[in-house]
């Protein structure tokens, strides 16, 4: 085989230099001739109906404008799946952190002092905090009538009849935290107007084409007459895959005329983005007497907070990936995204797949126990190899070195297991 | 009392949007006038490493240096839809547009080559670095500059535009059956931690990664994101809560709300397991989310192995350990 050029090889790399020495421009090192700056107001309850007034705080010396969901040129409107962020709220606000206003003065401190002279007045409604509750019929309702956002169903083999051919069943439930991504930089960014009318956004985001159609659509303008220039990116993990401050920030500079900033306190970060979705996890493990894996059922609920972001793919893929890296004949899976008045959940580092090997991992482990088999051999007996089956019923045709992996790991950190390098491939 | 246990977790994972969802990465290769091959992809670099990555798959297809290879991502006026950093993606979807762009700029330049240095066929003509030389007689050559004047005179611009389509179809809806993702990233990680039976405090003394990864485009990137992985799954397991109450974090900063610092970070050995992924370029699949997968189940079945308590709510706290362990004593 020929030898490659580059590929294997340990590259320094190309953005080490300059982000070693300080010289990568990330948004907040941004300042512009004549620029402003933008402050959020954002809900501080979980649930309620809202009316803004913002004659006190246009008043404030320094404050040149407060934008509000009437000023919104465009749809009102953002989300990944579907639209059901508002830019700014309008009549309601679902969660705690929602944006309301956005203050615009000749000074970060004027926009933050004169945000406070902003009445917001709250009609408190009765919110719902547990996913649980939530898909009950009779709970409030955070968009429509039903809190449930979807529901994925696997279904493989025949359960009732396998889990009484099994030697141990294991039933637990789990919970997962909701986390943050906790990426260094905090939202920032500038927006400004070009020569020919173009509204420009500099900002760090994951999926710049992407924001580019969500700005386009919120401020009523063509694709072609937005443009998103990344800067560097302090992170991400899929917190920067929603609107944060793109919207925003691009309304006040094409309303203004002039470039527009805004910098995220750290906490204002932990409002504005995403996070992780906690996943409630009911899973019931039946093995047969020489170890091997033969049912397997779990129902699984995941907390999307007060809107979808990318619930539908993530609890799909909790669902795909909660088997575990396993032959398992036998399945019956349910997992459900659900709204409640929580902070928002969408896509982080896993992507719900991330979840579920807190339950698999450890009902393997309790089943080896029970049935008193080594927790690496077990795994070795069932895990998938060239040939074998998902849950989904797909063929895994090649590079599935899982068994590899297993082994080199577990010989490593000093376990003792015995393995037949010939074993057969499970079907 | 100090116990100390080892624990393992074994995982898979999908890449890609899945289940159907339209994963296209368009990307652009072009020689200009300086004789380096620009190439235009929307892909982000998140930290992840996408733009030495993607800049090395460019270099390996074209069949050029590093060096001659200039990534532009940073302007959607510029640039084409490569679709999101995210999904684990970039490396092999976007990784696998770069490269037919490459590939395919690579034969059109041989061409041009093969005009002004006058041979029968381009199979006649090698790449050394930014030269093209007559293979056998080396004397015979045209720099990457020369050969875009050459192309120029010619009437031709060097510029390839090309899709890659990942495969993916969407599963049944009343059986969940089907093929959702293309490809799989498989990995294991195992760890020995020490549990103070009195505070609670969860110390990870060692952990051994082992990470497939298809083919490594840049080993020590790999690490790298190995590394982070790890942390952020141990944070998840031990330390991140964001004391939600009424709807509100109250955790909002990281005085409050913890994660590891480089002392909470144990002695890592990370282990690359290559098993090439033939549609993937040059055998490489993404592992930007796989990496971390491991680390957070691998704990709590240490933790389990050290003092017998099974973690059924996140994180295991100090807190939530020292009552789980009053918990178990009481009932023996």
């Amino acid at each position: 085989m020929k030898p490659s050029i580059t590929i294997g090889k340990s590259e320094l790399r190309i953005d080490a230099k300059d982000k070693v020495t300080g010289k990568a421009v990330y948004p907040s090192d941004i300042y512009l001739d004549n620029m402003v700056y933008g402050y959020t107001i954002r809900s501080t309850m979980p649930h309620a109906e809202i009316k803004v007034d913002k004659i006190e705080a246009l008043a404030y010396p320094g404050v040149i404008a407060v934008f509000t969901a009437e000023d919104v040129t465009g749809e009102n409107h953002h989300g990944v799946l579907f639209k059901d962020h508002e830019v700014f709220c309008s009549k309601k606000v679902r969660r705690v952190g929602e944006p309301i206003a956005f203050v615009v003065a000749d000074t970060m401190d004027t926009a933050r002092k004169a945000a406070k002279l902003v009445k917001v007045a709250y009609n408190e409604l009765p919110a719902v905090l547990d996913p649980r509750e939530a898909m009950k019929e009779n709970s409030p309702k955070v968009h429509g009538d039903s809190n449930i956002i979807y529901h994925y169903k696997l279904r493989t083999g025949d359960i009732e009849e396998a889990f009484q051919k099994c030697e141990v069943v294991v039933e637990n439930t789990y919970e997962s935290s909701m986390v943050d991504h906790a990426f260094l930089q905090p939202e920032a960014g500038v927006a400004y107007i070009e020569e020919d009318g173009t509204v420009t956004i500099v900002t760090a985001t994951q999926y710049p084409h992407y924001d580019r159609e969500e700005v386009a659509e919120a401020l009523g303008l063509p694709h072609n007459k937005i443009k998103i220039l990344t800067s560097a990116v302090g992170g991400a993990f899929g917190g920067r895959e929603d609107i944060t401050v793109q919207i925003h920030l691009a309304l006040a500079a094409l309303k203004l005329g002039r470039p527009v900033k805004t910098t995220y306190t750290r906490e204002e970060s932990f409002q504005a983005h995403s996070k992780r979705h906690p996943l409630y996890m009911k899973y019931k493990t039946g093995a047969l007497k020489d170890g091997t894996l033969y049912a397997m059922e779990a129902e699984i609920i995941g907390d999307s907070g007060a809107h979808a972001s990318w619930a539908i793919n993530v609890l799909r893929k909790a669902g795909v990936h909660a088997a575990g890296p396993y032959c398992i004949p036998n399945i019956k899976i349910d997992s459900y995204a659900v709204y409640t008045n929580n902070p928002f959940t969408g896509a982080m580092r896993g992507f719900g797949a991330a979840q579920v090997p807190m339950a698999h991992e450890q009902q393997i482990d309790e089943i080896a126990r029970r049935l008193n088999i080594n927790p690496i051999e077990i795994r070795l007996k069932n895990c998938f190899k060239v040939g074998s089956l998902t849950a989904t019923g797909q063929t895994l045709e090649e590079s599935v070195p899982l068994t590899d992996t297993i082994i080199k790991a577990a010989k490593e950190i000093g376990y003792e297991f015995s393995y037949d390098s010939n074993e057969e491939v499970q079907p | 009392m100090k116990k100390r246990g080892k624990g393992i977790g074994s995982i898979f994972y999908g890449t890609g949007y899945g289940n159907g969802f339209p994963d296209v990465s368009n990307a652009c290769a072009e020689l200009k006038a300086d004789g380096k091959i620009y190439v235009y992809a929307g892909a982000t670099e998140v930290g992840q490493g996408a733009k030495t990555a993607l800049s090395q798959i460019a270099a390996e297809a074209a069949g050029v240096k590093l060096d001659k290879v200039v990534l532009v991502h940073e302007d959607t006026s510029k640039t084409p839809d490569s679709g999101t950093a995210a999904a684990s993606r970039q490396t092999y979807n976007t990784g696998n547009g770069i490269r037919i762009a490459c590939e395919q700029l690579k034969q059109e330049i041989l061409s041009i080559a093969k005009e002004a240095l006058g041979t029968n066929t381009t199979m006649g003509i090698k790449i050394n670095n930014d030269m093209l030389e007559v293979k056998g007689l080396p004397d015979k050559k045209i720099s990457l500059q020369e050969l875009y004047i050459e192309a120029e005179k010619m009437g031709k611009t060097l510029r390839v535009d090309k899709a890659f389509v990942a495969h993916t179809m969407k599963m049944d809806d009343e059986t969940g059956q089907g093929a959702p993702y293309w490809p799989y990233t498989f990995a294991t990680y195992c760890v020995e931690v020490e549990v103070d039976t009195d505070t609670g405090k969860v110390d990870v003394l060692k952990a051994v990664c082992a990470q497939d990864v298809g083919r490594a485009v840049n080993p020590m990137l790999v690490e790298g994101q190995m590394e982070g992985g790890f942390a952020m799954g141990m944070s998840w397991a031990l330390y991140e809560d964001l004391g939600l109450s009424n709807g509100k974090i109250k955790n909002d900063n990281f005085s409050k709300y913890i994660i590891p610092t480089s002392l909470d970070m144990p002695e890592i050995k990370n282990i690359i397991v290559e098993d090439p992924e033939s549609t993937a370029p040059f055998g490489a699949k993404g592992i930007g989310e796989p990496v971390m997968i491991p680390a957070m189940p691998a704990i709590l079945n240490a933790i389990y192995d050290a003092v017998g308590i099974r973690i059924t709510k996140l994180p295991a706290s100090q807190q939530e350990i020292v009552r789980l362990i009053q918990e178990k004593e009481n009932q023996q």
